[in-house]
């Protein structure tokens, strides 16, 4: 379950070019996002560190590989690694997956520990479960940097996205396109998990303000499209109109399926950056001038860990908590992201050491988080 | 389980495979009151068209649990993920090669469960933990297989599932007239006989001249087949094959089959009564979303409404 929860998560995010997003919507999401973010900020030097790592073992220790998301995740966290490798950057790099599992995840890290890897990064199948193991790495002196999501332990380092902010972008622009009024569908992730609830609340919060927007309905799509189809499928015959729906990844294509097939109205669904979504979003456009917008995680985001890790043990002193950007895909530039996108997978885009350390600049100093381009069409 | 009393008892109460078709009824009923009336036959219609996916896998699980106590198949979810991706990477999105993605999902299901089997008879393994551990082999290839990516169905196969005659989808005409054909296998034939007399009691089955050992692979047998089946419908129903498609079917397929007046004992099945099961958990899902109430509270729901029917359609002896 944790495990889905990234990935819907992380499916949700999306990495956007500044330009990409709607002025409004965008610099709203990326400056209320770092104002958020500007944690205290050790007293850094902004730029890349080049301390000699080329001894040192790097670990990835994983929640879950069950879905295409993670199963990306891992391949780039070992093309990146091996690069690194070669580059002289790092001595070795491991990865070990814990199938959902807390007690067999907490396992695995205190072996990687025993093994002599000097940074882990990991995707936390619990908040809380892995505080134990994660403060006993820290005291053998090796650096943790949690990602996409979090635990409470303070030793760790955080790399992670601004998930109520992901909510108020889609609250946003649905608001915008609506013209303040309209029936809303929502379409949550697993009950009970954090990353759910952080978007969840971060649409109502800003729906809040829009006395126009109505909720019609609530379905748990848990972040996989054919639950989301199946669940707005059976939700459909007891709503009124619905003039948008909001999302959390992985949930878009499903719920257009449903509205299809029980020949409705299309409402504006927010997509999730699948390539199912961004497809089928093409293929509407053209048959009717259909618009919407797509945002989400990437799978990539374990470079963005990686080479925090990296940095930190190159001697650089990061901020604890590093935000990163969602990547956001406008109209406008969606014919270059279906290009992009592997079929039937997911929109990605790799976070360079280069990219990392201007995101760990822009952390430190509250700045913008530097924009990642949209793919050359 | 003897015989006897479990005809008395059904003599004086409603069949146990009843109970879900009355569950179902009222909660249409309710969800129609909650909505104003909106949307009563829809509501009928999207419920049908999903119970298409929960029978099939249901009905192979109902041949596995039916065949004794203790007999159980959770390897589903993992035969449905594989069976879908290898049919659609099969087929290429290409509508002349269905037949073949429908023959290899088949096949390929069917030898998963003769594979189950093995372990269950020549390794002694409780099927519990036998089907698990096959699962996560099965789910092993899937990931190594289908990995990273979303495998569409050929657009033949997507029409098909949506395909309407006068309002009614083809899809769920054909998948009542299967259910039909296990009706009559079940009942009517020599192997359905042996099957339900096995459960009821192995020893005597044995002693009667059943082929004990045969007939149990056949279940196993078809279970995959029916999950393989239930993959292949599924991908082309939701636009394609992908890792986590299967996981909402573990413990729906036990509880269409157990709801539905299948004995977790064994010995006794019904493959319509896996319908009722099948559309009352459809609708329950309807009602819940259209009260909005919050998560928890829809667990608590669905948790105590299925108690409620399983009370009624157990039968307890005395």
């Amino acid at each position: 379950m944790l495990a889905q929860r990234e990935e819907g998560s992380m499916t949700k995010t999306s990495f956007n070019s500044g330009r990409v997003l709607s002025a409004g919507v965008l610099s709203a999401v990326l400056t209320v996002g770092l104002g958020a973010g500007l944690f205290t900020a050790g007293a850094a030097s902004a730029e890349m560190a080049k301390g000699d790592t080329s001894g040192m073992k790097i670990g990835f220790s994983s929640s879950y590989s069950g879905s295409s998301f993670r199963q990306v995740m891992n391949r780039n966290f070992e093309e990146t690694a091996k690069q690194a490798q070669k580059d002289g950057l790092i001595g070795g790099y491991g990865l070990v997956s814990a199938n959902n599992n807390v007690t067999e995840q907490a396992g695995q890290i205190q072996n990687m520990v025993l093994q002599g890897y000097k940074a882990i990064v990991i995707l936390a199948a619990s908040d809380t479960a892995l505080n134990g193991a994660v403060r006993d790495a820290c005291s053998a002196g090796v650096k943790v940097v949690v990602f996409a999501g979090s635990v409470t332990e303070k030793c760790a380092y955080t790399v992670n996205y601004d998930w109520a902010q992901m909510g108020k972008a889609e609250v946003d622009y649905l608001n915008g396109r609506l013209k303040g009024k309209g029936n809303l569908l929502e379409i949550r992730g697993i009950a009970g998990d954090s990353t759910d609830k952080d978007i969840s609340d971060g649409i109502h919060a800003a729906a809040s303000k829009e006395p126009g927007l109505k909720f019609v309905g609530t379905v748990y799509g848990q972040w996989t499209q054919t639950v989301a189809q199946k669940e707005v499928s059976t939700i459909l015959p007891t709503l009124p109109q619905v003039d948008g729906v909001v999302t959390q990844g992985g949930d878009g294509y499903g719920a257009a399926q449903a509205f299809s097939a029980a020949g409705r109205k299309l409402p504006i669904i927010i997509m999730g950056n699948r390539y199912d979504e961004l497809a089928w979003w093409q293929k509407q456009h053209a048959k009717d001038g259909y618009e919407t917008m797509s945002l989400g995680a990437t799978p990539s985001v374990v470079e963005a860990a990686f080479w925090v890790a990296q940095q930190l043990l190159a001697g650089r002193d990061v901020p604890k908590k590093i935000e990163v950007p969602l990547l956001t895909v406008q109209q406008k530039d969606l014919d270059a992201w279906v290009k992009a996108t592997p079929k039937g997978g997911v929109a990605n885009a790799p976070f360079t050491r280069d990219l990392t350390s201007q995101i760990i600049d822009a952390n430190e100093k509250g700045a913008a988080l530097p924009a990642i381009p949209t793919p050359k069409s | 389980m003897s015989v006897a009393p479990a005809r008395a008892a059904r003599r004086l109460s409603l069949p146990p495979s009843a109970y879900g078709f009355i569950a179902a009824a009222l909660l249409w009923g309710g969800t129609m009151l909650l909505s104003d009336g909106r949307g009563g036959i829809e509501m009928l219609s999207v419920a049908l068209s999903f119970s298409i996916f929960s029978v099939a896998v249901g009905t192979g699980q109902m041949f596995v649990i039916a065949s004794g106590p203790g007999n159980i198949d959770l390897s589903c979810p993992a035969v449905i993920t594989l069976c879908a991706y290898v049919s659609m990477n099969l087929m290429g999105g290409a509508d002349g090669m269905l037949p073949v993605g429908l023959i290899a999902a088949l096949v390929l299901g069917g030898v998963i469960g003769l594979v189950n089997y093995g372990l269950v008879r020549a390794l002694k393994i409780p099927p519990i933990i036998a089907t698990l551990a096959a699962s996560f082999v099965v789910t092993s290839l899937a990931m190594w297989y289908g990995g990273e990516s979303t495998v569409r169905p050929p657009q033949a196969l997507s029409d098909f599932m949506i395909w309407r005659v006068g309002g009614v989808q083809v899809a769920l005409i054909l998948a009542l007239i299967g259910s039909g054909v296990v009706h009559l296998v079940l009942h009517r034939t020599v192997y359905g006989r042996s099957l339900l007399a096995l459960g009821q009691n192995a020893r005597a089955a044995q002693l009667a001249g059943i082929r004990v050992g045969f007939v149990r692979m056949t279940a196993y047998a078809v279970s995959g087949m029916m999950a393989g089946l239930c993959g292949f419908l599924l991908a082309g129903f939701t636009g394609g094959a992908a890792l986590n498609m299967g996981e909402a079917y573990l413990m729906e397929s036990v509880a269409v089959a157990v709801l539905g007046g299948t004995s977790v004992a064994g010995g006794r099945a019904s493959a319509f009564g896996i319908w009722g099961a099948a559309l009352f958990l459809s609708l329950l899902v309807t009602l819940l979303n259209s009260t909005g109430l919050g998560a928890g509270a829809r667990y608590l729901f669905t948790g105590l409404t299925i108690l409620v029917v399983i009370f009624f359609a157990t039968e307890r002896r005395k």
